[in-house]
């Protein structure tokens, strides 16, 4: 179960990626999001694709980590495309089914719909892959200082999410431990009817959530009995210095907008 | 052979980035019927072994044969019926225990093998006695035990399935001292006198010495030491070369035999026995102990 998901684990393997400051990389991901919104067309469509390629290639994690980054959203992804073939009527008709018929146009914006859903997951993947936990959360807690000045604790936003990342695994392992217990009590998830399999998990939700709970509470004492004030100033461990590298990794996602942007509307 | 292990290798994520190896080439027999006990530190296997008895981990290299079944790398045949003669209590019972009543809970392994209701309530509530809980723990929800409880509930729920082999790990981590001395009473009676084989890992050694007739070692996911107590106790370095506290019954035997002469003997591993053993060799005289003198070099 664990090698499946894989969302918010780190992978290190040293490459210049991993060292970037990582409010480069959260402010790189913001504007690769606006990049591809606009994308809406082959050229651009393939411009993101090798551009995409390229930054998972420097990271050094194999490709398919990517690929298997996105997979859980499959089914929205056909959903998306089903979805846009069937109701974009524009181009030539390609097939038609007594009154129905299915639409060059349709086509395209239903296949470039679903890769940029695709390139969005596999692509911010980087993001976590290459980002550990602790720095993530600096890194976004960087981000987020502007908006201290309009009255929001953007501390309290980036402890929840540091919290929620973290204990992804953590409820991933605990829901594993019980069907282990399960299935050396005679009722192995894997051998079940479907019918049964679904009884089973269900019954795991209760037990899941109340270790969930469990945990929460006790984090929480653990770290007010250590001193921990919500909101009271605090001072990092290791300061993030922003680099030249820094600066260019963000002007190429700048010019990737730029040229998406120019191409859509000149 | 009730467990007999063929050059077992076993990794964690085999075939991904957090590939991690857990058991490296591991052989090892455990006879029917024989209490053993698995010692090693955290991290060195233990658990990992256990879990390969009842095929809820299966090898990524090597053989395991348990009773009459044989697992290899990469099988999948039905397990169901391995699992009813295996009973494996898994290292935190609060991770294992999931029904909201403790009846529900004891009675989820005898219903998935097939065993009537009623008889499955009745070995719930003689799993539950056996552990010294009464059937008022019945209907309670078993979140709110407390972790001795909680641990026992979680023993009890395999003993309802009165599985061949019992395996434990850790059992008595969250135990009393009473209870701790009373639970392994109870696993060494099932072992007398129904005839189950039990295996229990450990960290602690010394409360585990009356009752197990022999012991593996661990270290780095291999077996350094496999034999009975008496060869344990003669080749302590075992035990510390697998990171190991020497228990301090194991230290005063061997040091005792070395200046009395009692090497060959079957070593006593309790105080009481101890005293009475050197209580009799000044009676008898049968071989004058000599304290000091030359002998001063082993203290």
């Amino acid at each position: 179960m664990r090698d499946k998901l894989l969302f918010g684990r780190c992978i290190d393997t040293g490459s210049p990626i991993h060292r970037l400051d990582p409010r480069a990389k959260i402010t790189g991901m913001i504007l690769y999001l606006i990049a591809i919104i606009a994308v809406g067309s082959w050229p651009m469509l393939l411009v993101t694709v090798v551009f995409s390629i390229v930054y998972m290639l420097a990271t050094r994690i194999p490709l398919k980590y990517f690929v298997k980054a996105a997979k859980p959203l499959w089914v929205l992804m056909v959903f998306i495309f089903v979805v846009q073939s069937l109701t974009v009527e524009s181009g030539e008709v390609v097939l038609q089914i007594g009154g129905w018929a299915l639409y060059a146009g349709g086509l395209k914006s239903g296949f470039i719909a679903a890769a940029r859903m695709a390139l969005l997951v596999s692509f911010t993947a980087i993001l976590t892959f290459t980002t550990t936990p602790g720095l993530l959360n600096q890194g976004l807690d960087g981000v987020l200082k502007p908006l201290q000045k309009i009255g929001i604790k953007t501390q309290r936003l980036t402890l929840m999410m540091s919290i929620a990342l973290r204990f992804i695994p953590t409820i991933l392992d605990e829901t594993h431990k019980i069907l282990k217990a399960q299935a050396a009590r005679g009722a192995d998830i894997k051998e079940l009817p479907w019918k049964e399999k679904g009884k089973l998990l269900l019954s795991l939700l209760v037990p899941v959530t109340v270790s969930a709970f469990r945990r929460a509470e006790e984090l929480v004492l653990s770290m007010e009995s250590r001193g921990y004030i919500v909101g009271a100033p605090r001072s990092e461990y290791h300061l993030l210095t922003w680099q030249t590298k820094d600066t260019w990794f963000v002007l190429s996602y700048v010019l990737l907008v730029a040229v998406v942007l120019t191409y859509r509307f000149i | 052979m009730s467990v007999h292990f063929e050059q077992v290798s076993f990794a964690y994520d085999d075939r991904s980035l957090w590939r991690h190896g857990a058991l490296a080439d591991v052989s090892l027999s455990i006879t029917p019927g024989s209490f053993v006990g698995i010692a090693g530190i955290t991290g060195s296997g233990k658990s990992t072994l256990l879990q390969h008895l009842n095929g809820i981990l299966k090898p990524t290299a090597g053989r395991v044969k348990v009773l009459d079944f044989t697992i290899g790398a990469g099988d999948k045949g039905p397990l169901r019926e391995l699992r009813r003669r295996v009973g494996l209590v898994f290292q935190f019972p609060e991770q294992q225990l999931f029904e909201d009543t403790v009846e529900k809970d004891l009675c989820f392994g005898p219903l998935n093998f097939g065993v009537p209701l009623e008889e499955a309530k009745d070995r719930a509530s003689r799993a539950l006695e056996m552990l010294g809980l009464d059937d008022s723990f019945l209907p309670r929800n078993p979140f709110h035990l407390s972790g001795g409880q909680m641990r026992k509930v979680a023993i009890a729920s395999i003993l309802t399935m009165e599985p061949d082999i019992i395996a434990l790990d850790e059992p008595t981590a969250t135990l009393d001292p009473q209870s701790r001395a009373e639970l392994l009473q109870l696993l060494s009676r099932l072992q007398r006198e129904e005839g189950k084989t039990v295996i229990v890992v450990t960290h602690r050694i010394e409360e585990m010495l009356p009752y197990a007739e022999s012991w593996i070692v661990m270290k780095d996911g291999t077996p350094i030491f496999q034999g009975t107590p008496a060869e344990l106790v003669r080749e302590e370095r075992h035990l510390s070369e697998a990171g190991l506290a020497l228990p301090e019954c194991i230290r005063l035997w061997n040091q005792l035999a070395i200046k009395l002469g009692l090497e060959q003997e079957e070593p006593c591993l309790s105080a009481e026995a101890i005293a009475e053993r050197v209580a009799a060799l000044y009676e008898h005289e049968v071989h004058p102990p000599t304290w000091g003198g030359g002998a001063g070099d082993a203290g």
